[in-house]
């Protein structure tokens, strides 16, 4: 069995695994958690979910307001994570490494489609990274982890698509060592990066929405604390 | 036209920012004030998740930045929105997480430095607080909530706007009990006027009822109406007298301003209890506010939060004419208004969707030629004042080459005559940006035009 694959379906992969499964659930708990406790400490209790819901959806499905701004760079980044979602979660090979480590997978998309797919995410992040690179704002606003995220997200998706070409001119085995270090790279850091925003975006505009919900007294017992009973002037 | 990025050269003041500061407490190490204040708000707020959340989440995408009128116009980084709120993100990543916290110490990192902290004070005033942002960030983050949040701190570590502080004192602790300082037997004397002022105009006799008891409404303008926007104030008492109601200004306490949704939630919720007090002095049933913006906001959004069991229901005046127009209980002559009427949108009660239809449906009910905004409703540009600024003179160069550039592009593209727009502040901003750009407008209240398009 090739090194990559005794990786893939090693110990090393199931520790990952863990890390990537519970880091991201304890993230959602917390969350949870803390979302709830805002909400008893709130004042006003009344919230309004339909409306949360509702925009929280809409920039799921965003079809009708990526053009408004930046359009071009819009567009590259939902089609990426649509790409990126599809290819990862239903290629017939993750989900036979799947099946075989944890006992079940589901059903997978076919190759052609997935071709097509992987070259969207290719394109997808090349836009993303080259938007990082070129604008200003965007290259201002750019710190190391950011690029070094797009740089590891584009080092899975080519090595995986040169990898099943058969003008392939790098070693296969040596190739999918690569696809699959730089895959489980990126689940490593999945709880500790913005990539956790795959689990807590239905929760950033609920918790938006009920930081607004402020306490009573927060602000009395703010200045409690920091000048004691007798307070301060205005 | 650009303001220089260096704050030194846009003020003549002392202040190190475009705006003069108001020193709060005791002076000491500012970096140690700082990060006091920030562990005081965590520990007793509801902010420490959200901050939290955001810290994680943020994807550093630079969408807002094409949304920002503010940075659109300056072109300075430093007015991107998610630049902006990760100032405090890497604050509170630096000292609040143990992540941070580990980091920062093997590595040798920076501990919070004044320059920091002065980049934070400019950056946070900079903002208009309008969240135009929010509406277009994929991920949801709300970039007003951190200004706010970030103000907050300041404000406790001793950096606040003098304009907005002064006020504060005095509608809090000063003798007259209102931001615009007016004494009450002014206030007496000015209703008379406006009692006045009505018969001989309008050949009616409404009166402003003051300390009325169980009366329906307790009525909060924002209180430089008293002073500024007599059109509006007797629009306001015009539509009230003609449908009949009851409704009282409260002589100890009559004003509708709260800046403590600029910079400080403590003031913001001791200004509420004002409000709220007045109104069980006087057994009101229910808070009318008038065409302010963020007097608006703020009582529909915090006396709920603030008051409990004394929480009384919040009408703003934009409502109550409306479904006076639509009871047919105002007469209104669709001829008396014959020019091209827009309507300004203010950010504290549209970007929510809370006021879009009611302030369009009244003018459409009698301005023959409406025109709207490109964008408007939820999307609207900010003035340009938002957040307090148009309280602060010194900032008049930044809003009128900077924050309020787009503003006075849209204007100038409706082509209308006559702006209305239920906001004091709004309405301030709008008035300087029409002589700054020699725009061919009048800037008016939407009651303002109900007065006159009224017939008894």
């Amino acid at each position: 069995m090739p090194t990559w694959l005794l990786l893939a379906k090693g110990p090393a992969f199931y520790f990952i695994l863990v890390v990537f499964v519970v880091g991201l659930l304890r993230l959602v708990v917390l969350t949870v958690w803390d979302i709830a406790a805002a909400i008893r400490r709130a004042g006003d209790q009344r919230l309004p979910y339909g409306q949360v819901v509702r925009q929280t959806l809409s920039w799921i499905f965003p079809f009708h307001k990526l053009h408004r701004l930046r359009g071009f760079y819009s567009y590259a980044s939902y089609g990426f994570h649509i790409a990126f979602l599809l290819t990862a979660l239903f290629l017939r090979n993750h989900l036979d490494i799947l099946r075989d480590d944890i006992g079940f997978s589901w059903w997978a998309i076919s190759k052609p489609i997935l071709d097509v797919l992987t070259l969207a995410s290719i394109v997808g992040a090349a836009i993303l990274l080259f938007t990082r690179l070129y604008r200003a704002d965007s290259r201002h606003l750019s710190r190391l982890s950011d690029y070094l995220l797009l740089i590891l997200l584009l080092n899975i998706f080519v090595s995986g698509y040169v990898a099943g070409r058969a003008w392939n001119p790098i070693p296969y085995d040596g190739l999918m060592l690569f696809h699959t270090l730089n895959g489980m790279g990126l689940l490593l850091v999945s709880p500790f990066s913005k990539v956790a925003h795959c689990v807590l975006y239905p929760l950033i505009r609920l918790g938006s929405e009920v930081s607004w919900h402020l306490s009573p007294r927060g602000g009395r017992d703010v200045i409690e604390t920091l000048h004691g009973l007798e307070g301060r002037k205005i | 036209m650009a303001v220089s990025s260096d704050p030194k050269n846009s003020s003549k003041s002392e202040s190190p920012y475009f705006y003069h500061v108001e020193p709060i407490g005791e002076t000491g190490d500012r970096a140690e004030k700082f990060l006091k204040a920030f562990a005081a708000i965590l520990q007793n707020s509801n902010y420490r998740f959200i901050v939290e959340l955001f810290s994680i989440t943020s994807a550093k995408c630079g969408r807002c930045s094409a949304s920002c009128q503010v940075y659109q116009a300056s072109g300075e980084p430093r007015d991107i929105p998610c630049h902006r709120t990760h100032l405090l993100l890497d604050v509170y990543r630096q000292y609040f997480t143990p992540g941070g916290q580990f980091l920062t110490r093997i590595l040798e990192g920076e501990s919070l430095s004044e320059d920091k902290i002065d980049d934070m004070a400019e950056c946070f005033y900079r903002c208009l607080a309008c969240r135009r942002c929010t509406l277009e960030c994929p991920m949801g983050l709300d970039h007003g909530l951190i200004t706010h949040l970030g103000r907050y701190i300041l404000s406790e570590a001793g950096i606040a706007p003098k304009g907005l502080v002064v006020s504060v004192r005095e509608q809090l602790e000063g003798a007259s009990g209102n931001t615009s300082a007016i004494p009450l037997p002014a206030l007496l004397d000015n209703l008379e006027f406006l009692q006045d002022e009505l018969r001989d105009t309008k050949g009616i006799e409404v009166k402003f009822p003051v300390d009325q008891q169980d009366a329906e409404y307790i009525f909060y303008p924002a209180v430089s109406d008293y002073l500024m926007e007599a059109d509006t104030l007797m629009g306001n008492a015009a539509v009230l007298h003609a449908t009949g109601t009851t409704w009282t200004i409260g002589s100890q306490y009559f004003d509708g301003i709260n800046y403590g949704l600029f910079y400080n939630d403590w003031v913001l919720e001791r200004i509420i209890e004002k409000l709220v007090g007045e109104a069980h002095r006087l057994n009101a049933r229910k808070v009318l506010v008038g065409e302010c913006g963020h007097a608006a906001r703020t009582a529909r959004q915090f006396i709920p939060a603030f008051a409990g069991d004394k929480s009384l229901p919040v009408v703003s005046v934009l409502d109550l004419t409306n479904k006076a127009i639509k009871e047919g209980k105002l007469k209104l002559n669709p001829n008396t208004i014959t020019e091209r009427v827009t309507y300004h949108d203010p950010c504290n009660i549209a970007r929510s969707g809370w006021l879009l239809d009611p302030p369009r449906q009244i003018l459409k009910s009698f301005v023959k030629d409406f025109v709207e905004l490109t964008p408007h409703g939820k999307a609207n540009y900010c003035c340009g004042g938002g957040s307090g600024l148009v309280s602060l003179d010194e900032t008049y160069e930044f809003r009128m080459k900077i924050s309020g550039k787009s503003k006075a592009e849209q204007l100038r593209a409706c082509g209308a005559q006559i702006v209305a727009t239920p906001c004091a502040n709004c309405k301030k901003q709008l008035r300087e940006l029409v002589d700054f750009y020699k725009l061919p407008m009048q800037v008016v209240g939407v009651h303002d035009l109900v007065l006159r398009a009224m017939e008894f």
